[in-house]
């Protein structure tokens, strides 16, 4: 088959940028051998005779007598193989890249055949792979070892803004991990209980019960269905154990609150502004936990805590105030200590602290104690109202809904204003209807009128 | 493989077996015994006939073996290693000496230019049997240069072995093995230890060359070490235990190739390790012992491994060197830090 | 100082034009020229024009069947040379090292070698490897990238090419001291070394050590220096300030230069200086004066740092075509013979030219094979992990 070479105007180590054509040695249909003398140039300094760098037959002179050519401007083509029959067009490409073709006077920097550049001591640097190359075999089907974050519904409990799941590594020493591994624990699904919430070895015995029966738990995977199984464990098994406890102690009665805070929004911003609040965190999250302390004061059942075991309701003077966060690990609740003794300031940062721990799931143990009220914020999601459940221990929570532009009267006009929905679920053991309302009114007044807060 | 007599050495003076040595004297023994073994045996260094050397390591050997086969060279460090490669080639099995561990640079072209890779250029075809014998570490209180650690550019450098004796004992089996093995040995004695005694027994049969040993069994941590730090390891463990911490204690004794299985099955029992060297600890042996064992031994570590070196400077005026050194301190101290961890 | 345009274009009615021969004091002080005069003490046996001379304390008989085989070896070690350099130019080889211009210096020492007479080469002594009966085949690997040298040096009595400037001759020197413990030195029957280096490598520490060693141990050890003008871009006059040959007398001992591109006197001196020293009277240095007449390695542009008419003066004392010469004056060899060599090396040139083409790559694992002696199991478990590693690719190796 016909193998058309072209050889391209050689620089002949002395700088050339062109030369003349003198004498062709050879014409079209000529039988051609490698080394043999084709053709007779001239360069600035002298006559040169250039070698075929191929056996072939000389099927086209492209460059007269006389003509001055380029550098690597091809000047004859050649056929490799003419015994082969008819062939498509030359190949146009003066350098060819293939081992045993084309011909380069490669000096350092230049591009020699197969298109490394030219280096003093060898072939020159070569790209390296831009892809992956295929590997053989089949990875085994993915075992799964540990359950997925729980995805937050709003009906049953909403965060703090969520980092990206495994977005940090559970602290624990190597031998630690093994064990965890060795007996199916997920470690980001423990509280360390090591000094800087480091996982001990206890917490994952613990984790798995007894460590004497201990066993490692290996999920299923029945690849062949569309099924994924997942051991109950951990944090899930902790918050469905206490929701349970919950809903089916207390009976909850859940009040709904439609407000316009537009003022609280006007608020804010002039709040960002301000010398006292600069580089504060001041959300809708803020005023609502403001709010809340301040309407408790004044419907302190919802603070109170039934305990049927002492048959007593425990009044509390102070607000531990718990904000559902989702992490990592799951659902969490870090409390704010005395938030009732905290400026608006002072609130806002503890908040802001709060949330930043959280994600980084390095929350202690002791901020998920003991709180007295929470408040679930729906509205990061978007998402309007529901019907929280409330922590165990409390007895009351807010879900605070997202703030849109709707429709309102405002003196007998119809406006877009900033509008939220309120919701709030009581334990009705230990507050009446009466009490939830009016702290839900209470709650929804200074939120959508901040000044009523003077009145307090 | 290779040559096969080691040091049966002569009863005649009707010496008993079993000798109190110092390391010097042990090496000076052992060279001694290679040399009688096999004529194909050579020294050579500087000042290492008539003189016998700057420590007495050679002391006597020219006398016995005639100024051919102990060899006075020139002063010239890149001779006594590319010339000792020409006579390898030749069919002998030169030893040469470096006078200090800082004048080995002089020849570090011949070492890793034409020693480390003619056995691997030729495919086998070359063999170098050559022994480079260099004498290390600081705290003899010298001049600068005189206070090197290098054996990390050697052990970076394939196509050599690299040993380190600590104890007599090993010196006078070591160094024989070393001239028996084909290939290319870089060997440093630890200089600071060369009048250490033991008592050294030149009939027992010998541990292999390339071989890690533990010296002392522990069990709240494990201290790894080589040459002149061997001792350090050794006094701290003694130290500890009388506070009631039992520490195991290994002797590297082989640099390239590292024979660490000893290692990892101890830091599988005790879960922490402290690394002693007085090379500097940046890009170091120290180093790459920490490297594998934390491969290896991920699973077990209760603490990061530590290494206790030579700080990152050049080796300081000798009124420094004792805070520079590695000593009994830093290793117990840095063996607190592990077990807080 | 002048302008570099005024050395290639001069001003007409101006001093007389630069050229090598008479360069001008700036062409100089550049270093822009390297000389062609080889100077009085330049022993030479026959003349660039093919004529023979004779030299008072160097002189050879030679019959014309040697004379045949010399140019012989000259014109074959030379196709050689060319087809290598070819194959470069065409990919087949990363580099090629030419010895054009050097075939009379390396055919003229090489042949005054005895077989157990060992050579310690730089890496551009092919000559030599064709005198020690390393086929050309043997050197390709080198320049291909598939090995570092496959030939037996113990057999050829021929090392490996040594890249490293120089450390061969230290090497030598220690060889040379073997063969004299070995009790080879002392009569005609002696052994002796020869070390090949160049202009270059004279500033390098070893090459001086190694004349400190083998003087004091009177090694039986030949210094052959091929100053062939330029260490890539740097000429002669870069290295020393006096002729190289004239060095060996701060050693202690002779040093001679002979005309590097006269193969007769090449051949004689070598002969002389090597019966030296298996007398036991090394070592000996001896400067062939030739020149390189193409570039360091085949990507070296030498038109950037020498003036083309300094290779025009050299093409006149061309090493084969005064041998031509002389043997169609002496009328010892026919259009017959000249046709049969031309045949020969046209032969030899494909024969490298296929071997070339068709080696094979080495496999991976090749990587690993005989770093020791006797093995390293640390490095024998990271083999065992790399292979298994590229035993994972789909499709096989690269």
């Amino acid at each position: 088959m016909p193998q058309f070479k072209q050889f391209p105007m050689p620089d002949t180590a002395e700088g050339l940028t062109e030369a003349e054509i003198l004498t062709w040695h050879v014409k079209p249909g000529d039988l051609v051998k490698v080394n043999q003398i084709i053709v007779e140039i001239e360069t600035a300094k002298a006559a040169v005779e250039l070698p075929c760098p191929w056996d072939g037959q000389v099927t086209e002179l492209l460059a007269e007598v006389g003509q001055t050519v380029e550098v690597g401007v091809p000047i004859i083509t050649i056929d490799l193989d003419p015994g082969g029959t008819a062939a498509p067009a030359p190949v146009a490409a003066p350098v060819e890249p293939a081992a045993t073709n084309g011909t380069s006077t490669g000096k350092i920097g230049e591009e020699m055949p197969g298109g490394r550049i030219a280096t003093l001591v060898g072939y020159g640097p070569r790209a390296g792979a831009a892809k992956r190359r295929a590997r053989v075999g089949s990875a085994p089907a993915a075992v799964v070892q540990a359950p997925a974050a729980p995805a937050p519904e709003p009906v049953v409990a909403a965060p703090v803004p969520v980092v990206n799941p495994g977005g940090y590594v559970p602290l624990a020493k190597p031998p630690v991990r093994k064990l965890a591994k060795d007996l199916g624990v997920d470690l980001r699904s423990l509280a360390g209980s090591g000094s800087g919430g480091v996982i001990t070895r206890e917490d994952v015995e613990q984790a798995v019960g007894a460590p004497a029966a201990a066993q490692p738990v290996q999920p299923v995977v029945d690849s062949g269905s569309r099924e994924r199984r997942v051991p109950i464990k951990g944090v899930r098994k902790m918050t469905a154990q206490a929701m349970v406890d919950s809903a089916f102690t207390a009976p909850h009665v859940t009040e709904f609150l439609t407000i316009d805070v537009t003022p609280m929004m006007e608020l804010r911003a002039r709040l960002k502004n301000s010398a006292e609040f600069r580089g504060v965190k001041v959300t809708p999250l803020t005023f609502a936990a403001k709010a809340v302390i301040l309407a408790a004061r004044r419907t302190p059942d919802v603070n109170a805590t039934w305990d049927a075991a002492a048959g007593e309701i425990v009044y509390k003077d102070y607000v531990h105030l718990g904000i559902a966060a989702a992490t990592p690990r799951g659902l969490v609740v870090p409390k704010v200590r005395d938030a009732d003794r905290m400026s608006m300031r002072e609130l806002a940062v503890a908040l802001d602290e709060l949330a930043t721990v959280a994600r980084d799931g390095k929350t202690s143990p002791a901020d998920m104690m003991g709180g007295t009220f929470t408040i679930t914020n729906v509205g990061v999601f978007g998402v309007d109202t529901g019907t929280p459940i409330i922590n165990p221990g409390e007895s009351a929570i807010l879900a605070l809904g997202a703030i849109r532009d709707m429709p309102w009267v405002v003196d007998g006009q119809v406006v877009p204003r900033k509008v939220c929905q309120l919701a709030l679920s009581f334990d009705h053991r230990v507050v009446d209807g009466q009490q939830g309302s009016q702290f839900l009114a209470d709650v929804g007044a200074l939120l959508a009128d901040p000044g009523i807060a003077m009145t307090y | 493989m290779a040559a096969p007599t080691m040091n049966r050495p002569s009863n005649d003076t009707g010496e008993s077996p079993v000798q109190t040595l110092t390391i010097s004297k042990a090496l000076n023994m052992g060279l001694r015994a290679s040399m009688e073994a096999n004529p194909k045996v050579l020294m050579m260094g500087e000042d290492i006939g008539k003189l016998g050397g700057v420590f007495r390591i050679t002391d006597g050997l020219q006398k016995d073996f005639g100024e051919q086969r102990v060899l006075d060279t020139p002063l010239s460090e890149s001779g006594i290693i590319g010339t000792a490669v020409g006579l390898a080639i030749r069919g002998y099995r030169p030893v040469c000496e470096i006078q200090f561990d800082g004048f080995i640079f002089p020849g570090f072209d011949q070492i890793v230019s034409q020693v480390a890779k003619l056995h691997y250029r030729t495919q086998g075809k070359l063999r170098l049997p050559m022994v480079i014998r260099v004498p290390f570490g600081g705290g003899i209180g010298a001049v600068e240069h005189h206070s090197e650690s290098p054996e990390s550019y050697f052990a970076h450098t394939a196509g050599l072995k690299v040993v380190s004796c600590s104890n007599p004992t090993d010196a006078y089996w070591m160094i024989q093995q070393a001239i028996d093995c084909d290939d290319p040995v870089l060997f440093f004695e630890p200089k600071r230890r060369y009048y250490e005694k033991a008592e050294v027994d030149t009939t027992a049969k010998p541990a292999p060359l390339f071989a890690s040993r533990v010296l002392r069994t522990g069990t709240a941590a494990t201290l790894v070490a080589y040459g002149p730090m061997v001792r350090v390891a050794l006094d701290a463990a003694n130290a500890a235990a009388e506070d009631g911490t039992e520490l195991e204690v290994i002797d590297l004794r082989t640099l390239s190739p590292l024979d660490l299985g000893p290692v990892y099955d101890s830091v599988r029992r005790t879960g922490r390790l402290v690394v002693v060297s007085e090379a500097p600890s940046e890009a170091s042996i120290a180093s790459e012992i920490a490297a594998k064992v934390q491969q290896e031994c991920f699973y077990s570590l209760e603490a990061p491994v530590l290494r206790v070196t030579g700080f990152d400077t050049p080796y300081p005026p000798s009124k420094l060197e004792e805070e520079f050194l590695p000593d009994l301190d830093r290793v117990l101290h840095a063996v607190d830090r592990t077990l807080a961890w | 100082m002048s302008s570099p345009e005024q050395w290639t274009h001069p001003e007409p009615d101006s001093a007389p034009v630069a050229t090598a021969a008479t360069p001008t004091a700036e062409q100089v002080i550049a270093g822009l020229r390297a000389t062609d005069e080889g100077g009085a003490d330049l022993v030479q046996l026959l003349t660039p024009e093919g004529e023979r001379v004779h030299h008072p304390d160097f002189d050879i008989d030679i019959t014309a069947e040697e004379l045949r085989g010399l140019y012989r070896d000259m014109v074959l070690i030379r196709r050689v040379d060319r087809e290598a350099n070819a194959l470069q130019r065409k990919g087949q080889l990363g580099i090629w090292v030419p010895l054009l211009g050097q075939e009379a210096a390396q055919i003229g020492a090489g042949r005054a070698m005895r077989p157990e007479d060992m050579a310690f080469p730089s890496y551009r002594e092919h000559g030599i490897a064709w005198c020690k009966g390393v086929h050309p085949t043997e050197l390709l690997g080198i320049f291909r990238g598939t090995d570092q040298g496959t030939w037996d040096p113990v057999e050829k009595k021929f090392h490996p090419y040594t890249i490293v400037i120089g450390n061969q001759v230290l090497n030598a020197a220690g060889y040379a001291m073997g063969q004299k413990f070995d009790g080879k030195v002392g009569d005609a029957d002696g052994e002796a070394t020869v070390c090949f280096f160049g202009d270059g490598a004279t500033s390098q520490g070893d090459v001086h050590e190694g004349f400190v060693w083998a003087a004091v141990y009177d090694a039986p050890l030949v210094f052959f220096c091929q100053n062939n003008q330029w260490a890539i871009s740097e000429p002669t006059e870069r290295q020393s300030r006096l002729p190289l040959y004239q060095r060996a007398r701060g050693y202690g001992f002779p040093g001679l230069r002979v005309d590097g591109n006269d193969v007769l006197a090449t051949l004689a001196v070598t002969r002389w200086a090597l019966e030296e020293c298996r007398q036991g009277n090394g070592p000996i240095l001896i400067e062939a004066f030739t020149y390189r007449m193409d570039a360091h390695t085949t990507s070296d542009d030498p038109s950037r740092y020498r003036l083309s008419d300094e290779l025009e003066m050299w093409k006149l004392k061309d090493p084969i075509e005064r041998v031509k010469v002389h043997l169609v004056k002496q009328q010892w060899a026919d259009q017959a013979f000249f046709e049969g060599i031309e045949e020969e090396s046209e032969a030899l040139a494909v024969e490298l030219r296929e071997f070339c083409v068709n080696m094979p790559d080495p496999p991976p694992g090749r990587i690993f094979t005989n770093v020791y002696a006797e093995g390293n199991p640390v490095l024998e478990a990271q083999r065992d992990e790399f292979l298994e590693y590229v035993s994972g690719f789909a499709g096989g190796e690269h």
